[in-house]
């Protein structure tokens, strides 16, 4: 519990509408039990000093989305939100970068590019709900990070707040930069342990001219196909932005085909977004189906993808367990990894849904069921990537969960220089305490 | 390299480190062998290392810096020596550890895309190793012919073609780095993304060799474009030449290179080694590259053509074969040395703009030119706002020297002061310490060795580099940079 004179100093900063006992609990944790909504970079700094002075720890909140990834304590001493703090700060678009608040969620953003004929090249989850500053701070990316790369190409300069209220900028407002170390990267995918990001500049990239979608779907399902078409797709000249396979279930899901089936975009001008898919219609495998959908089909298509994981910023649970595991490993073992983890539905009795890059090496598996089922299966989803040589963090568990499944799996041999950065930067443990790996 | 198999040394150090690296050709310790290590393409400033080492092979390397470590010695890791701003020069004596012959391209996965090298490994090897499967290493420095990949990643090196592609940590995908206490640390195993923690990969890679020494690199490999198409277009006056640059980017293209270069540039190169005809009398030219897919590439150039057109332009045209964009890149790339034809010395600079700057900036840097008396050259990787003035000068004339330097750093103010930067891909090193002040605070600058004391905490590795010290005043400063050139 939080002393009545702490919050008493508290209320010395904000207004009263911004500063209030949290009634509502989360199915999620990463809450608090006061929550704070600051409007500027000053009442953020303020919450921090104060927090960070008076043994206060502190969870950091954007749009809600990303509530069941990580985290061991149910609340913090105060929930920060930041939905209050948003609004663009400046964009130039003869510079193609644009400067934002971290609150701001990134649809509105895009539409905002979008008059500009501008755009972020990141493809988060849950657009709608999910703030820049969350994407950023949990390093999210979607399929099209092949094509696009992921924030930590995207992101060029940062204002963070530190627990101790002093504002550090990093990088700047320019594309290139290499003067000093690059800290943005340092606070990119931190999960808010390090600071609160107050300001993001990001470049942009034009709208592109034309884009399409083509679905190549393998009704035989046989791995090796799979893997010899994206290789043959990886070798030859074209230049798709994902390359993403989808298990049946998700591809019967989005677009109606039961099997295994690589989303395939296209971004660029006409005449060649069309010879391209010429080109995958002409290397088509025996047995493949190849469906090319127009512009709108498309767009429905991404829609419905990026709402297919579970959303942390839901009130309540929904009646199957819900959880998310993302998993890295080499490119194409992607394949294996997706064709590992479904054979877990039978035996623990889930429902797996499921993607993975074959351009970039991640995927993520999403698993419903009775709630010991998901358990058991996400500890087997993480053998299936150890197995592969790779790794699996669980992105979405509800709070109940997180203390059966562990989150981030085993510390890495470097985990002392982890440590060292939190503890220099943050060394009373104030922000977002036990979220991130090793308990950090 | 030294034959003699005896180290012939009183210095007990000499001798164990000699010892560790397999004896007297792979260190050198003698006054007249060091000389040639005494500075890296930075050559105002100059210190001779106590030795330099060359290990083989990690073990080695972490062998050394563990002895170093333990015995208080400085250490520093160095590649080719082609760094611009002064970061592999032994200011304190240092031990050199050179990567020189770590240079094995361990593997080549080309199925996903990525490969394995030494540090040692040479840029450009990279992408001829893998050409002739249709593959290429995008960072391209102008020195990636000499300079290693541990130094792009030192450095994190840029290039022409990162307006489209990015710099060298947009392409590093695994390290394996020796920590100053002599531990092996693997970060990226096997190049898999966003390994859980902190991203060090990204941290490490630009942090000048400050942090650690790395000791093998996986890098991103990509596939060639099918096509290429390059324009060349000259401008009778700079502000039509940079609205054009900001008019083909507003059109919605994204060039793989789009590269500018002023009236005394072009007077460099074409009275250096490889002149290609471009007019005497024009302002501006503007080197402009378009890559992808061959279907989409006639259309991209009708219309940097059309934008060129309604900006002014003189003359505009696409290349007419491979052999002339090779003859117009080898024009560019060469042009900071090109500027020894006109000049008997002359000083890069490398400050970085938003695009939208870029004619107040050159005015500025114009005025600067004038009110110092000295030729300006301007050089620049325009679609990225990236600007190397270089400044012409006699280092014979005295006082000239300490007038090029000064110039050299208003230019780096004039970036900073609209809103950009002062060093886009050669490092701040020793040359622009005190001028990480005109970007950050001594907050800032504080919270960044805060980060060095993790990785680095008695600072024995590549110790006065990068940051300025915190409270030399101007005076100092004038007074370290005469004596730097004397």
């Amino acid at each position: 519990m939080i002393a009545a004179e702490s919050i008493s100093a508290l209320k010395t900063y904000f207004r009263e509408d911004q500063i209030s006992k949290n009634e509502v609990s989360s199915p999620f944790g990463n809450s608090g039990e006061m929550i704070i909504l600051p409007e500027t970079e000053n009442e953020i700094a303020a919450a921090l000093k104060h927090a960070d002075l008076n043994g206060l720890t502190i969870n950091i909140m954007g749009g809600g989305t990303k509530r069941g990834f990580g985290g061991l304590n149910e609340k913090a001493d105060l929930l920060l939100s930041l939905e209050k703090y948003t609004g663009i700060v400046e964009h130039t678009p003869g510079d193609m970068t644009v400067t934002v608040r971290s609150g701001i969620r990134f649809k509105d953003l895009q539409d905002y590019l979008a008059k500009h004929n501008q755009k972020i090249s990141l493809d988060p989850f849950w657009p709608q709900n999910a703030t820049i500053g969350g994407i950023i701070a949990a390093n999210e990316s979607g399929p099209k990070r092949l094509g696009y790369g992921s924030a930590r190409d995207a992101v060029i300069g940062l204002r963070t707040v530190y627990p101790d209220g002093k504002i550090i900028r990093s990088g700047g407002r320019v594309v290139k930069n290499v003067a000093g170390y690059d800290m943005n990267k340092l606070f990119i995918g931190s999960m808010g342990t390090l600071g609160v990001i107050s300001e993001i500049t990001l470049k942009l990239r034009p709208i592109p001219k034309c884009e399409s979608l083509v679905l190549v779907s393998f009704p035989a399902g046989n791995l090796e196909d799979i893997k010899a078409f994206a290789v043959k797709v990886l070798d030859s000249m074209i230049e798709p932005v994902s390359l993403e396979l989808l298990n049946p279930s998700l591809s019967d899901r989005l677009a109606g085909i039961n099997s295994y089936t690589i989303a395939m975009s296209f971004e660029d001008v006409e005449s060649s977004v069309r010879y391209q898919e010429t080109f995958v219609g002409n290397m088509l495998p025996k047995d493949a189906k190849l469906s090319i959908s127009t512009k709108e089909k498309a767009d429905l298509f991404w829609e419905r993808f990026y709402r297919h994981i579970p959303n942390g910023a839901d009130k309540d649970l929904p009646i199957q367990t819900e959880a998310s595991m993302k998993i890295g490993t080499v490119n194409l073992d992607a394949v294996r990894v997706l064709k590992d983890t479904d054979l877990l539905q039978d035996k623990f009795n889930v429902k797996i849904e499921s993607h993975g890059g074959l351009g970039h090496g991640l995927s993520q598996v999403t698993i419903r069921g009775a709630e010991p089922d998901v358990a058991d299966a996400a500890v087997h989803v993480r053998e299936t990537a150890e197995r592969a040589g790779g790794y699996a963090v669980a992105k979405h568990l509800p709070f109940e969960l997180r203390k059966k499944v562990d989150v981030w799996g085993n510390k890495p041999s470097h985990f002392f220089l982890l440590q060292g950065i939190k503890t220099k930067v943050d060394p009373n443990k104030t922000l977002s305490p036990n979220r991130f790996i090793g308990g950090i | 390299m030294r034959t003699k198999d005896r180290v012939k040394s009183q210095d007990q150090h000499i001798l164990n480190l000699a010892e560790i690296v397999g004896g007297s050709r792979s260190i050198l310790y003698q006054k007249e062998d060091l000389l040639a290590y005494d500075c890296d393409g930075f050559t105002i400033h100059k210190h001779l290392p106590k030795a330099v080492v060359f290990p083989k092979n990690t073990q080695e390397v972490a062998e050394i810096v563990k002895y170093c470590s333990e015995n208080n010695l400085p250490f520093l890791a160095r590649g080719a020596g082609t760094g611009l701003s002064g970061g592999a020069i032994p200011l304190n004596g240092e031990i050199i550890i050179s990567m020189v012959r770590m240079k094995k391209l361990i593997s080549v996965d080309l199925e996903n895309r990525r490969a394995v090298v030494e540090p040692g490994f040479v840029n450009l090897k990279l992408t001829n190793s893998i050409s002739d499967k249709g593959y290429y290493y995008a960072p391209d420095p102008s020195s990636q012919y000499c300079c290693t990949i541990g130094g792009n990643v030192a450095e994190n090196a840029g290039g022409a073609h990162c307006l489209k592609y990015g710099v060298t940590t947009n392409h590093i995908l695994g390290l394996e780095v020796v920590m100053p206490n002599g531990e092996i640390v693997e970060i990226g195993k096997d190049g898999i993304p966003d390994a859980p923690g902190y991203d060090l990969l990204g941290l490490i890679t630009g942090s000048e060799g400050t942090l650690g020494i790395v000791t093998k690199i996986t890098v991103r490999v990509l596939k060639n474009p099918e096509g290429k198409q390059t324009v060349l277009a000259y401008f009778d006056r700079v502000e039509d030449g940079s609205q054009a640059v900001s008019d083909i980017i507003s059109a919605g293209i994204v060039p793989a290179a789009l590269e500018m270069m002023d009236k005394t540039a072009i007077e460099g190169v074409e009275a250096a080694a490889f002149p290609v005809g471009h007019p005497k009398d024009i302002e501006a030219v503007l080197l402009i590259e378009v890559d992808g897919i061959a279907a989409g590439i006639g259309e991209q150039i009708d219309q940097i053509l059309e934008v060129c057109r309604k900006r002014n332009v003189r003359e505009v045209r696409a290349a007419g074969s491979e052999e002339e964009r090779a003859r117009w890149w080898a024009n560019r790339k060469t042009g900071f040395g090109a500027m020894g034809a006109i000049s008997p010395d002359y000083l890069v600079q490398d400050g970085v703009i938003p695009r939208s700057k870029l004619p107040e900036v050159l005015s500025r840097i114009s005025q600067i030119s004038g009110e110092s008396g000295l030729r300006i050259a301007n050089i620049f990787h325009a679609g990225d706002g990236n600007l190397h003035p270089l400044v012409l000068f006699d280092a014979r004339i005295p006082g000239e020297s300490e007038k090029a330097l000064e110039a050299g750093s208003q230019c780096l103010k004039v970036c900073a002061d609209v809103g950009g930067t002062i060093t886009g891909e050669h490092g701040v090193g020793i040359e622009k310490r005190e001028e990480m002040r005109f970007v950050f605070t001594e907050e800032e600058i504080a919270a960044q060795t805060e980060i060095r004391e993790v990785f680095n905490p008695h600072n024995l590795l590549n110790a006065g580099k990068l940051f300025p010290s915190p409270s030399r005043c101007a005076e100092v400063k004038k007074e370290m940079k005469a004596q730097a050139i004397s």
